[in-house]
């Protein structure tokens, strides 16, 4: 063995492991870095769209007055409204995009909606269902309960919302969904569906599959099928959770936002006593939790409580801090 | 250096433009060695470190919009760490005891500041003189890309070559031609800081601050 190796590994030997960050100095800076960036985001955001829109009033009224036009879609019904956009997001009547901002934006029939590259939107659909978009994505909304999806990737969590299922078309067939969480991504007449709760059905070709939760099936340009697991806490859903619809928890009990997290992150929810599970039911929570992913949010909120959770592979557990005083 | 200069530009308008995937990268890859930085300058307080680091956060993406590219992001990230001791120190008045590292002597600095350029990383803390750990971390934290990790892997983890490409998902060339890098950049920056070290047994101008 040469002198230098030896020189590098004994150094390296004798020296030991670097000083690890202890894991709730990670979370603690991390959830008040991210508030940080989160609000700085959104006032950028603000800006931009006060700036956007300030510019688009006048060229609207400039139109208007030369043509004595009317706002194509104006007292339409609203099938839909932008809840999140995160970059770049974009939306259209005919073939004129135009940026959107953060502010809550109605979209009605005929309508277009896009993401561009490292952009996501989080749109709460007429009924109640949430739909989410990942960058490069492109939809229409047809109706009611029904929308299409010219390319990328959708999420639709259907959860809380009412009436009949919702109905995706694509190029490469349709979707049906019967009360579920599922990702579905369409590129090059290939499809992928992922169910993550619930079953879904894909109709294509005059054939009819079923895709159940855990399930990923894929389709490809000349009718292939593959079918796979993806499990409900796998990597591939975290992006959903940037544009999650944040619920408003000021002055709600934790139990409240415990079980939207478990949802939101595809992970069983387990109290580690009947008292925990009582305590959190009585725990009113105060703040705002407004644009946090769903972990984020709930450090945030828990760290005000005597109440903690730890994540076991698909299960978080909440527990108490300390001893919970028995009720009197 | 130009296009490293540009990709750290890249990544701060990212993080400008709201891109939630690009700030979590930096923070994973930036948090541990900001706490190592803090921690060694605050003489091991982990509760301090912590603050430290969380304020040099809250800072840096106050300001991000004025970072320029001139030095490497994490370069920037550490001179606002730096400040945000000062700070702690300020704040607990002039009788506490302030940490004088090694590494934050000019002439060091300006070793630990040239490697990091080339990709990303930065100085950290240690003493020469002292503690072998202190300066080994400071050298290690300041190679660029995933040579540290590398190192650690092969004679920390005691790890074969072949189990390194697996965790990188290279061939087993690529890892042997990293490990062979990531072993020269080590003992050049040891090398250097050591004739750097040797310089300051001569008086140092005062600094300011």
């Amino acid at each position: 063995m040469d002198k230098p190796q030896d020189l590098v590994e004994s150094l390296i030997r004798t020296a030991g492991r670097r000083v690890e960050p202890p894991e709730d100095a990670y979370r603690q800076v991390f959830t008040a870095a991210h508030q940080a960036f989160r609000a700085r985001t959104a006032r950028r955001h603000e800006r931009l769209w006060v700036l956007w829109a300030g510019t688009a009033a006048v060229l609207v009224l400039a139109i208007a007055l030369m043509f004595q036009w009317a706002p194509p879609g104006a007292g339409r019904a609203e099938l839909a409204r932008i809840e999140r956009a995160i970059g770049v997001v974009e939306r259209a009547t005919g073939d004129v995009w135009q940026p959107v901002g953060e502010s809550a934006l109605p979209l009605t029939r005929g309508m277009k909606l896009r993401t561009l590259a490292s952009a996501h939107a989080g749109l709460l659909l007429a009924g109640g269902a949430s739909l989410r978009l990942a960058p490069t994505t492109e939809i229409m909304l047809d109706e009611p309960g029904r929308l299409y999806l010219s390319g990328g990737t959708v999420y639709l969590d259907h959860r809380g919302s009412v009436g009949t299922g919702y109905r995706i078309e694509t190029p490469a067939g349709t979707v049906r969904d019967v009360g579920t969480q599922f990702e579905l991504r369409v590129a090059l007449g290939a499809l992928r569906l992922r169910v993550r709760e619930g079953s879904v059905e894909i109709d294509r070709a005059g054939q009819t599959l079923a895709g159940a939760a855990g399930e990923q099936l894929e389709i490809d340009a000349l009718g292939g099928i593959t079918r796979s697991r993806i499990p409900a806490t796998d990597a591939a859903w975290q992006w959903t959770e940037m544009v999650a619809p944040t619920p408003d928890m000021d002055g709600r009990p934790a139990s409240e936002l415990i079980a939207w997290v478990a949802r939101e992150t595809g992970r069983r929810l387990r109290y580690a006593s009947p008292a925990v599970e009582q305590r959190a039911a009585t725990v009113i929570l105060h703040g705002n939790i407004r644009h946090l992913p769903p972990l984020s949010a709930l450090d945030a909120m828990l760290a005000t409580t005597d109440l903690e959770y730890a994540l076991d592979g698909d299960t978080m557990e909440i527990r108490a801090r300390s001893a919970i005083p028995a009720e009197p | 250096m130009a296009e490293l200069a540009h990709l750290d530009r890249a990544v701060a308008r990212r993080i400008l433009g709201g891109d939630d995937a690009a700030f979590r990268d930096l923070f994973d890859r930036f948090f541990p060695r900001l706490y190592r930085f803090a921690l060694a300058r605050l003489g091991g307080d982990a509760e301090a470190a912590r603050d430290v680091v969380q304020q040099t956060f809250c800072n840096a993406i106050e300001r991000l919009d004025s970072y320029r590219g001139e030095a490497a992001l994490y370069t920037w990230f550490c001179q606002i760490c730096r400040n945000a001791v000062a700070d702690h120190y300020r704040r607990r008045g002039a009788g506490a005891a302030r940490v004088v590292l090694l590494e934050d002597q000019p002439n060091v600095r300006a070793v630990l500041d040239a490697l990091t350029a080339p990709a990303e990383d930065e100085p950290e803390t240690g003493a020469w003189q002292s503690q072998v750990h202190r300066f080994v971390e400071a050298t290690l934290d300041s190679l660029p890309g995933r040579y540290a990790e590398v190192l650690e892997w092969k004679y920390l983890d005691g790890l074969s070559v072949r189990e390194i490409a697996v965790r990188l998902d290279v061939g087993e060339k690529a890892a042997e031609s990293l490990l062979t890098r990531a072993r020269d950049a080590f003992r050049a920056a040891i090398v250097e800081l050591a004739g750097a070290a040797e310089e300051l047994a001569t008086p140092l101008e005062p600094q300011p601050g």
